[in-house]
């Protein structure tokens, strides 16, 4: 099941248990011009939970958002992952601070988490916290982050074919933050485009 | 065949080879903590007053400050910093002023440090070897080789000798990259400090030999508050290696470093740790308490590259930083962490990018096995200024066992928009395949865990200096002695 929250605007759970083995999907949006603290705890007490957490989190000019996601599984079997993508620009300030904790004897749980933040402006910040805290060794888990700009090389490339520097930037943020805006409904998918 | 469950016990207890204690005759200070004892240390090594000012500069500030909390250390004990003995020494004969007691002698040589020059003179060996700082408790006891570094102008010695005889270096260098007030331990350090290495490179000079501290801890009821204060002038090169043991006590003991580096521009250091304190026994009582703060400051094009492999200690809170001031500065940190028993590590590294296309790399390898705990603690930390910086950070963790912990805890801090930071981790065990797999061919057990575990360090391991790769790898070995699973 989907469920897609805009932050500032629909009401997002700040704690959720799963009790029963379902399929979930979470998807946290940040329109531009939104400032949000976003603290969201997740236990995972049944085995059998396929949890996948989005997160988009756009931030053109002074915007401050801060995520602080607990994915904890308290019982193994289960699979969590976590993508989050920011785009930072003007004087904005965007933090993630992300935590999978795996619990003693919580065998055979895979948990993943990502967190990739496109900084475009010298005035902006990013704080990056992903972290892992582990009781169980039958696991697989991963956590990967990275911070840094547009490439310039896939740039030239766009403009030597005759795309104009503009639409090139666009192109490459619109494919940087798509992995995520795919699971958006097109209503919103639409507006995020249209203020790129 | 034995299944895994019962391998690991098995791989993972044995006994601690460098326990012993060594009967010497000590003269001590009275435990506590007080100006009066601060007072009576810096006299006992005869310091100058600006020294001892600065002591208790430190001691005051310590006093307003609370010890650190955050680390993820839950067996961390309230030390009673009353009811420890801030200085300890081996009395010295008046008829042998010159020479190391017999005694001492034996106790290095039982622990394989050179610390006399025979062996090498005699041209046993075949080629120079390592110049040796010995530090026994609170005081350095030998020092090799210094002859032969005094020609290239390079200044190897205790700390205590800088202060008399290179004062001008130590004052201006002490504190200028650990600040006194840098955080709780390292002002306690600052006040109580007694014995350390101090070395200096001079301009353009590469250190013919590696050089290395080893540090032992014999006294009962005593810390050890190592200052090492290291010094490469510009276009220097240098390789410095650090050792620890203490014998085995019921009583946790605490070991509290300040280890400051200063590289000059376009000048290169390598440190590399080998620490093996004692890490309690199977019940996790006792071991050493090892809180130790390291930093060093690259200036332009400078290089420093810090390896270290952590198997001992009962507590390890440590994270040796590199500030990269300079353009075009470079540094590494490559990390073997490995905990057993009730052993916890919080221990990582701090990389600051200020300058322009500075770079950073960071290698951790966190072992657990037991009921331990091991953390990667971690910053980077890319400035304002730090245009076209890059950074990129692995930290794998290995799980023996299902009762131990494996955690990773990196902070991201990026000021810059033309800086690269990338991090990565991963977790894994030693599976029963790899195990059956080994066993197939006809290596036991154990040696298949061994052969895993050094197959998963190696990358660290290779940036060791030969002396120390080998004596690290069989490290890794016999400290899981008891614990394949």
């Amino acid at each position: 099941m989907d469920r897609v929250y805009r932050v500032g605007i629909d009401e997002v759970p700040k704690r959720l248990t799963l009790k029963e083995a379902e399929e979930l999907r979470l998807v946290f949006v940040v329109m531009p011009g939104i400032s949000a603290d976003v603290p969201f705890d997740i236990s995972i007490e049944r085995e059998g939970v396929k949890l996948e957490i989005y997160g988009l989190y756009l931030c053109p000019r002074s915007e401050q958002v801060n995520f602080r996601v607990r994915v904890r599984h308290l019982v193994g079997g289960s699979t969590s992952t976590q993508l989050f993508k920011g785009i930072a620009g003007g004087s904005a300030r965007v933090g993630f601070d992300g935590l999978i904790y795996i619990a003693p004897d919580a065998q055979k749980t895979k948990a993943f988490q990502e967190n990739h933040t496109l900084l475009l402006s010298d005035s902006a910040l990013i704080d990056s916290r992903p972290q892992l805290e582990i009781y169980a060794d039958d696991v697989e888990c991963s956590h990967g982050a990275t911070t840094g700009s547009l490439n310039p090389e896939e740039l030239f490339y766009m403009r030597s074919r005759g795309i104009p520097e503009e639409l090139a930037r666009r192109i490459q943020i619109h494919s940087f933050i798509s992995p995520v805006l795919k699971y958006l409904p097109e209503e919103y998918r639409r507006q995020i485009l249209a203020r790129l | 065949m034995k299944n895994v469950q019962d391998i690991i016990p098995a791989v993972t207890q044995h006994e601690y080879r460098e326990g012993f204690v060594t009967d010497i005759q000590q003269e001590f200070v009275p435990k506590g903590l007080n100006e009066e004892i601060i007072r009576t240390i810096s006299s006992l090594k005869g310091e100058p007053q600006w020294l001892l000012d600065f002591r208790l500069d430190a001691f005051s500030r310590w006093k307003k400050m609370t010890p650190p909390s955050w680390g993820h250390l839950s067996r961390l004990p309230k030390i009673d910093f009353q009811d420890i003995i801030y200085y300890a020494a081996p009395k010295k004969d008046s008829d042998r002023p010159k020479e190391i007691d017999p005694a001492l002698q034996e106790t290095f040589d039982k622990l394989g440090i050179p610390v006399g020059e025979r062996e090498v003179l005699a041209g046993v060996k075949p080629r120079e070897s390592v110049a040796v700082d010995a530090v026994f408790d609170s005081v350095s006891v030998s020092t090799t080789f210094r002859k032969t570094l005094a020609e290239k102008g390079i200044i190897f010695c205790s700390f205590s000798e800088a202060v008399r005889e290179h004062p001008e270096l130590v004052r201006k260098y002490l504190a200028s990259v650990v600040p006194v007030g840098d955080n709780f331990y390292a002002a306690l350090n600052s006040a109580v400090f007694s014995d350390g290495s101090f070395c200096y490179i001079p301009k353009g000079v590469k250190c013919p030999m590696d050089l290395s501290s080893y540090f032992r801890i014999n006294a009962s009821g005593t810390g050890q508050f190592e200052r090492t204060l290291i010094i490469a002038d510009e276009g220097s090169s240098v390789s410095y290696m650090e050792g620890c043991t203490a014998p085995m006590r019921d009583e946790n003991q605490l070991h509290a470093a300040v280890v400051e580096i200063i590289v000059e521009k376009d000048a290169d250091v390598r440190y590399s740790t080998v620490q093996n304190w004692y890490p309690g026994d199977a019940q996790g009582r006792g071991g050493i308490l090892n809180l130790v703060t390291k930093r060093g400051l690259c200036k332009e094009g400078a290089h420093l590259s810090w390896t270290q492999v952590e198997t001992g200690s009962a507590i390890t809170w440590k994270y040796p930083s590199t500030v990269l001031q300079g353009d075009g500065s470079t540094s590494e940190f490559y990390s073997v962490a490995l905990t057993n028993n009730w052993q916890q590590a919080d221990t990582g590294t701090k990389m600051i990018h200020l300058g322009r296309n500075t770079r950073s790399r960071i290698v951790s390898k966190g072992i657990s096995a037991g009921h331990s705990e091991n953390s990667y603690r971690g910053l980077v930390r890319m400035g304002k200024g730090a245009f076209g910086a890059r950074n990129f950070s692995r930290c794998d963790s290995l799980l023996i066992g299902s009762t131990c912990g494996a955690h990773t805890f990196p902070v991201i801090q990026n000021f810059n928009n033309t800086s690269l930071v990338e991090h990565e981790a991963t977790t894994s065990r030693i599976s029963e395949d790899q195990l059956f797999y080994c066993n197939q061919r006809g290596i036991g057990p154990e040696d298949a865990v061994g052969l895993i575990v050094n197959g998963y360090a190696r990358e660290v391991l290779q940036r060791l200096p030969m002396e120390f790769a080998v004596e690290a790898q069989k490290l890794l070995a016999v400290n899981l002695e008891g614990s394949v699973g």
